[in-house]
């Protein structure tokens, strides 16, 4: 054990000794890491704001009937006693055509609305407030099932709205997954490379360490601590670069939400997504780094 | 200490670097591997290193079969093994110090111990207070007993030299014999390929001749 525990510290001394002496190049290899993990980290913060401010808006599912003027009492009746009874509506309020005339009057504040109009042009609706936490397609269903009763105009689906952007954000949470793949691929390419360009610089260390009799796992060590300490570093480097956008973007965000009368800001990233961010990108670096030693050990055996 | 039974080495393309060979090797024994250069002599010390595999044949290094052993055994034997590389193979990125250290970070050596023993190391072969040059300020023979020091640092039962005196002139090679001679006074078995016979004919010890990867009287 303490025997293991020297031979890692002795490759962590090294590791980092190289990485110092060539700054420029250990640099570079951090941002490449940073800018690839920095994309999807960035794209899911933006998704996970949005999706706040979805859940913030209360979708209470509602839905207004508009009836034909030519509806019989007895279809009204039976169309009350049906919502009455099913189980996916919570509350169901009539409003008869003659206040809602009423109330848009008092809305727009002018007596003379009716002014070269005959008679009320608007129809008698029921607004129904559906069951809170119904499914988009339990309310599209309810939404059908009424539109087909008979003494009803239209039926409309007031939530619509909150349901597309709901599903706007269930296709960014796909596009997401495919960017997430995509980079995780790239990273592990990009630090594998770098790796081996380690490796080349070190061809003749590894040769003579492999004939006196280092073991394999001694000539790969000092390499995934490289990667290792790459994959953090650049992982935390990625952090730093979402939040600085993030924030950056902020002002802009907020007078934009302003004008809507909403206070809302971009979530900056917690410490817990950073624990996260870093512990993919170390695994994806270690992973790339394992392959090309693998590589060049198998070759040169 | 070193058995060579039915040894055949075919590269590809059909040469064969040693046939047949056939030997053994005492342990404590200084033998010298005479034969000009492609006579099959750097063949047959990687073969007891265990970094050539034989064709065919058995090659036993302290009763261990090496043509046999796993690659993750093979360091182990090896650790056992000083070598001395033809052409050197000094990194010329460190110091002569981190150079002889070398072996003693593969074994595993810590603090104290690894400067103690390669500043005797270094101390032996004659390059004391030279430790934190590059290797690149050594002379041609101060390299070569760099890369004798860094093969002796971790004590290793077995040392093999292969053309230790070439490029050197006859008094510096003669230095070098002699280094050679007090590692075999303290019991190494020692294997030195060499092209120039006369050198070992001062020594008197046992000669292996080769010839086209047979051994000649």
């Amino acid at each position: 054990m303490k025997h293991w525990l020297r031979l890692n510290r002795l490759a962590l001394v090294r590791t980092l000794g190289s990485m110092v002496r060539t700054p420029v190049n250990t640099l570079l290899n951090l941002l490449v890491i940073a800018i690839a993990a920095s994309f999807p980290f960035g794209f899911y913060l933006l998704l996970s704001s949005v999706a706040a401010v979805t859940g913030k808006v209360p979708v209470e599912p509602q839905l207004s009937i508009f009836l034909r003027n030519a509806a019989t009492p007895a279809e009204i009746g039976k169309l009350k006693e049906q919502l009455a009874t099913d189980g996916r509506v919570a509350q169901v309020r009539f409003v008869p055509r003659d206040e809602a005339l009423k109330q848009l009057q008092e809305r727009v504040g002018s007596a003379d609305l009716m002014a070269g109009l005959t008679e009320n042009p608007l129809p008698d609706a029921f607004i129904v407030t559906a069951r809170l936490g119904a499914s988009s397609a339990e309310l599209e269903q309810l939404r059908d099932t009424l539109a087909r009763h008979a003494g009803v105009e239209e039926v409309q689906l007031d939530s619509a709205w909150a349901q597309r952007l709901e599903r706007l954000i269930a296709l960014g949470e796909v596009l997401l997954q495919v960017v997430v793949a995509l980079l995780a691929a790239a990273l592990a390419l990009i630090t594998g490379n770098a790796i081996r360009m380690q490796i080349l610089t070190r061809r003749e260390e590894i040769e003579v360490a492999k004939l006196i009799g280092a073991t394999d796992i001694f000539i790969r060590r000092p390499f995934l601590y490289m990667a290792a300490l790459q994959g953090l570093l650049g992982g935390l480097a990625a952090c730093g670069i979402v939040a600085a956008a993030l924030s950056w973007l902020n002002p802009a965000v907020r007078d934009l939400a302003a004008t809507y009368g909403e206070t809302f800001l971009l979530r900056l990233p917690n410490p817990a997504e950073v624990a996260v961010v870093c512990a993919i990108t170390v695994l994806l670096s270690l992973a790339g780094a394992w392959v090309a030693v693998w590589r060049h050990l198998r070759r040169h055996h | 200490m070193i058995q060579f039974q039915q040894v055949s080495k075919r590269y590809p393309g059909g040469i064969d670097a040693v046939k047949q060979l056939s030997f053994e090797i005492r342990s404590g024994e200084l033998v010298f591997l005479a034969g000009h250069s492609g006579a099959g002599k750097s063949t047959l010390l990687k073969l007891i290193a265990g970094i050539e595999r034989p064709t065919s044949g058995a090659v036993l290094v302290n009763h261990q079969n090496v043509s046999r052993l796993s690659r993750k055994a093979l360091p182990y034997v090896r650790r056992h093994i000083g070598l001395i590389f033809q052409d050197h193979k000094i990194l010329f990125d460190r110091s002569v110090f981190d150079n002889v250290r070398l072996p003693l970070d593969i074994i595993g050596f810590s603090g104290p111990e690894v400067r103690r023993r390669v500043l005797a190391a270094l101390d032996k072969v004659g390059l004391a207070g030279k430790e934190s040059l590059n290797p690149i300020a050594l002379s041609g023979g101060e390299q070569q007993r760099l890369c004798i020091a860094r093969a002796v640092v971790h004590r290793p039962a077995i040392l093999l030299a292969d053309e230790p005196t070439a490029n050197l002139d006859r008094d510096y090679a003669h230095d070098i014999l002699e280094l050679f001679k007090s590692f075999h006074q303290v019991g190494v078995t020692l294997v030195i390929a060499a092209h120039d016979e006369s050198l070992m004919a001062d020594y008197g010890r046992r000669i292996l001749r080769l010839k086209h990867g047979e051994f000649t009287a």
